[in-house]
Order: C-alpha cells, then structure tokens, then sequence
C-alpha cells in the first residue's frame, strides 16, 4: 500500500514526468525499429552502433558539448561506414559492424585517457540515467524519437516489402538502395536517443526483445507491430516504476521485465 | 492441339517482348547466346531446357537484374534501360515460398505487397487498391485463407498466394520461375488450371520455366527451348515434341507424348 502511495507522488514530480515521457518515446521507437531489425536478421547492427556512439559521447564530453549530438554524429558516420564496407565487398554485414564497433570504442577509450580518465557523466551514458533527464534531454529526445516514428509510419509498406523481398521490391521500383541507407540512420537515430534512457551496453534490449516476445504471438504483421510497441512501452514505463521505488538501477529493472515479457510469450507459444 | 492458342490467334498480335541478339554471361562464361524473339500480347510460353541451361539467367536479364554483354530487351517497345512500366511485368521467383516461415505476414498482407510500388511511395493503399487485393485473392481460390499467417500454408497454397501477390498489379505479362516443386499431382493440376485461366480470361502473357514437358505441350501455346541458344516454336497440330527438345536434351532424348491424356486434362476443367 505504502509502495502504491509513493508511486502516485511520483507522478507530481517534473523529473519523473520527463522520464516517463522520453522512455515511452524511446521505447516506442526502438519497439517498432529493432522489429524490422529482427525480420533483416540484422539484429546486431543495434549492438554495434551502440558501442560505436560510446566513442562519439566520450568526443562530446571532451569537447564540452552535448554529447547526444556528438554521438549522434558518430553513429550515423558508422552507419555510412558499415553501408560502403558491405556495397564495395570490403566486408560482409557482422564483420562491418564489428569493425565499427571496435573503432568506435577504442576511440572513445583513447579520448578518457586523453581527458584523465572516467567520470560519473560518462558512467552515466553507458549504463543510462533516465531519472535524471532534464528538459533539454527530453526536447532532444523527443524531437529525434517522433522524427524516427513519422518516417517509420510513412514508409511503413516499402520497409516491410524490402524486408520480406528485397529483389521483389526492388523490381516494383521501391528505391531500396536509398530506404535501406535511411533506415540505417533511423537505427542510428532510435539508438542515440535512447543512450541517455537505458544506456549504450543495453540499448540493444530494448530493440531486440519487444519485437522476438511479439514475434511469438504468430500474429499479422499490424498485429506483431502494436505487441511490440505495447510490450516495449510496459517494460518502460514498469522499468522505471518499479525502480523508483525501489531504488535500484532503472535500466537493469527495464531489461529484466522486457526478459520476463519475453519468458511469458515463448510459454504461451510452447503451450498453444 | 491447343484451345489456347486459338484464343490467343484470335486476339491482336501486340508484341509484348522483343528480345534480339542477347547474349548474357554467368560466371564468366556464356550462358544465354544470340537469342532472338518475340512474345506476344496472350502467349502462355513454356521455357524448358536442361539445369544449368539458362532458363533462369534468361527471365533474369529479361527483369534487367543479371546484366546482358550484348543485345537489346524491349518490352512493349521500350527498351528496358528506359522502361519504367515494371508494375505490367510481373515476377514469381524459383524460391519464393522459401521464405522464413516465422515472418509475421498474413495472406492478404502479402498479397497487399504486390501494390506496393513506386507510384504510391509514402503513402497508404487506397480502397482500389484493397479491392485488387481481394478480387486476386478470388481469383487465385484463397478468400478463405487470407488472414492465416504464410508460415501455415502448404506448398500449393503458398504458390498461389504468391501468385495472387504478381495478379494484384494487374500486369500483362507474368515469368514464373519453376512455381510448381513438390508438390502433388492433384494440387499441380489446379495450379495449372489457374495459370490457364489467367491466361485466357484475363489475356495475360505467361512465360513459365517449368520441367513438366507433358503441361507444356498440352497446355501452353509457345514452347521455349534453352540451352545457351534460345529456341522458340509455335505449338501446332504439326509440331513433333520430340524434334524439338532433342535439340536442347541431346540426341538419344525420347520423350513419349499422350495426346489422349492431353485431351482429358482439357475435359477435366
């Protein structure tokens, strides 16, 4: 009783109102973003750009600016990077992403070393921190979360139709070279913006398990869409409350309801 | 011989695709070479030939997917470096019921993809656009599955439905490439008798790669022999079957044509 009390309280609070809001969007994004991840079988491009933006955080914070922007920069060059190994055979998809990745991390641990070493800030970007989103934060994250939702939505067939038949697609005219680059980005975009909610080493929880927990419903693809949204926006939101209110790691309490949604589906699936 | 290609006699010879002195390359060696001829509007053309003969490099040069080293590709007289109808030119591919069975699509999802196309980017199905979907869904005889999910059918309702996906553009001209694998004779029977009807009723042009000569030769108004050289004959009355694909299978090739079981298959439908 006295836990359902301190949560309504919560709820007067600026700082709580900002989390909830940016982890919904953040979640939201992620949810419907990580499914397509799932059905290119591309799953770990999430992982990889997440770790490629560490270094692009550590750059922002050596340079005293924000490091979302400077992460962001990062990523979207990681992408670009991981796009011209794969076109030009350089590599093939999971050896780009771990080039990238390992570049990527290396550089930020070159730039602490530079700057002297670690600090709480940068702590706070890999295990995430959303109690502490302030309303700049929350703008940023907003902006990018609803750009990477309308895109999503309005390009919602043509991504479904490359991703269930990339020659198919292609054939029908869908330019798939240029939806395929800017999905990429989409990743880059959902990633970035949520770094600051759940962190760079979980961000690819929330992409990853909302969708495979969906998937094991056997449902349409509208139908697998909206259940991922919902199981990504409930791990969120009973993330942060539970959290709250009991005081431990809000991204650890997040991934673990995500993995107990996730543990629920595949039983109904087994038992069906 | 042949009810279909009376029909097809009967309608205006428009030409659907030219094709004149290809030659396409697979693996550095030549795979398709001067190939000459022409499809008109209502053939239904069966291409047979040996694995590895080229019949699948051919419908792909002819989509302008494989690269040709030589020769020109006209469909309804626009060269394809410049055609930009691709909606009228549809494709089944060998592998297309090989997909994940885990995708989350229903039938009429799937069918819905086939409107998808450069004309509507960004922008939702229309209600035509879901009236094509389900006029192809009836047409194709699969109203009654179209919300299961893909991953549930089985082998001949999966071609169909991948079938209805080509229909529901309304194309003029549909290349299967070998649809009808493994499954029974029951189920290739009316797979076939769907391809006819799309092809007299809704006078689509049909080019089918396919091993099953006896449908080709009973069924089908062209017959498209491949082995590195394209060879394209009329069925008439007069052609001997045999002639013909002894040219691409070899000499000791002896294919045994019972055109009292021809006769039947017509009755059945």
């Amino acid at each position: 009783m006295n836990e359902l009390i301190d949560i309504f309280r919560l709820f007067g609070f600026q700082f709580f109102q900002n989390a909830l809001l940016g982890g919904t969007i953040a979640a939201l994004a992620c949810a419907w973003v990580g499914l397509f991840l799932i059905l290119r079988k591309e799953a770990m491009i999430g992982d990889g750009i997440a770790h490629t933006a560490f270094g692009g955080i550590a750059l922002g914070l050596f340079l005293g600016i924000n490091p979302i922007f400077t992460a962001l920069l990062v990523s979207i060059l990681a992408v670009l990077g991981i796009s011209y190994m794969r076109r030009k055979g350089l590599a093939q998809s999971d050896s780009a992403i771990a080039v990238m990745m390992a570049v990527g991390f290396s550089a930020g641990l070159i730039i602490i070393s530079l700057a002297g070493g670690f600090n709480v800030e940068l702590f706070s970007f890999l295990f995430g921190s959303i109690l502490t989103i302030d309303q700049t934060d929350l703008i940023i994250v907003s902006l990018l979360g609803i750009s990477a939702i309308l895109v999503l939505g309005i390009f919602y067939k043509e991504l479904l139709s490359m991703t269930f038949d990339e020659e198919g697609a292609r054939l029908m005219g869908i330019p798939v070279r240029s939806l395929s680059l800017a999905f990429n980005l989409l990743v880059a975009i959902t990633i970035v913006l949520s770094i600051k909610v759940i962190g760079v080493i979980l961000v690819v929880a929330l992409l990853v398990l909302p969708g495979l927990s969906a998937l094991q419903l056997n449902l349409s693809f509208k139908g697998t869409t909206l259940a991922a949204i919902c199981f990504g926006t409930t791990s969120m939101i009973t993330g942060i409350l539970l959290s709250s209110v009991y005081n431990v790691a809000t991204s650890g309490v997040i991934v673990f309801t995500a993995a107990g949604i996730f543990l629920f589906t595949a039983i109904y699936r087994r038992l069906e | 011989m042949q009810d279909n290609t009376q029909v097809a006699a009967m309608q205006e010879k428009t030409t659907v695709l030219e094709v004149s002195d290809l030659n396409v390359n697979r693996a550095n060696s030549v795979a398709i070479e001067d190939a000459n001829f022409t499809i008109h509007k209502g053939d239904y053309v069966g291409i047979v030939g040996p694995n590895g003969g080229g019949k699948t490099t051919l419908l792909l040069a002819l989509l302008n997917i494989t690269p040709r080293t030589k020769g020109t590709i006209r469909f309804f007289g626009q060269d394809i470096e410049s055609f930009s109808r691709w909606e009228k030119v549809a494709y089944v591919p060998q592998n297309a019921i090989n997909f994940d069975s885990q995708f989350p699509l229903t039938v009429r999802e799937l069918v819905s993809l086939g409107r998808v196309n450069r004309s509507n980017l960004g922008r939702t199905l229309k209600p035509p656009d879901l009236e094509a979907v389900d006029d192809a869904l009836e047409f194709m005889g699969i109203s009654d599955i179209a919300n299961r999910r893909i991953g549930q059918l089985s082998g001949g309702q999966k071609q169909r439905v991948f079938v209805a996906k080509s229909l529901v553009r309304n194309p003029e001209i549909i290349l299967l490439d070998e649809p009808i694998v493994g499954v029974d004779a029951k189920t290739q029977e009316k797979f076939y008798k769907k391809l006819s009807d799309l092809n007299i009723k809704k006078g689509i042009t049909i080019m089918l790669v396919t091993h099953d000569l006896t449908a080709v030769f009973c069924r089908m108004s062209k017959v498209m022999c491949i082995n590195r050289l394209v060879n394209v004959s009329e069925i008439t009355e007069d052609l001997k079957p045999e002639e013909v694909l002894s040219k691409v299978y070899g000499e000791h090739f002896h294919f045994v044509f019972h055109e009292h079981k021809c006769k039947r298959v017509f009755e059945d439908e």
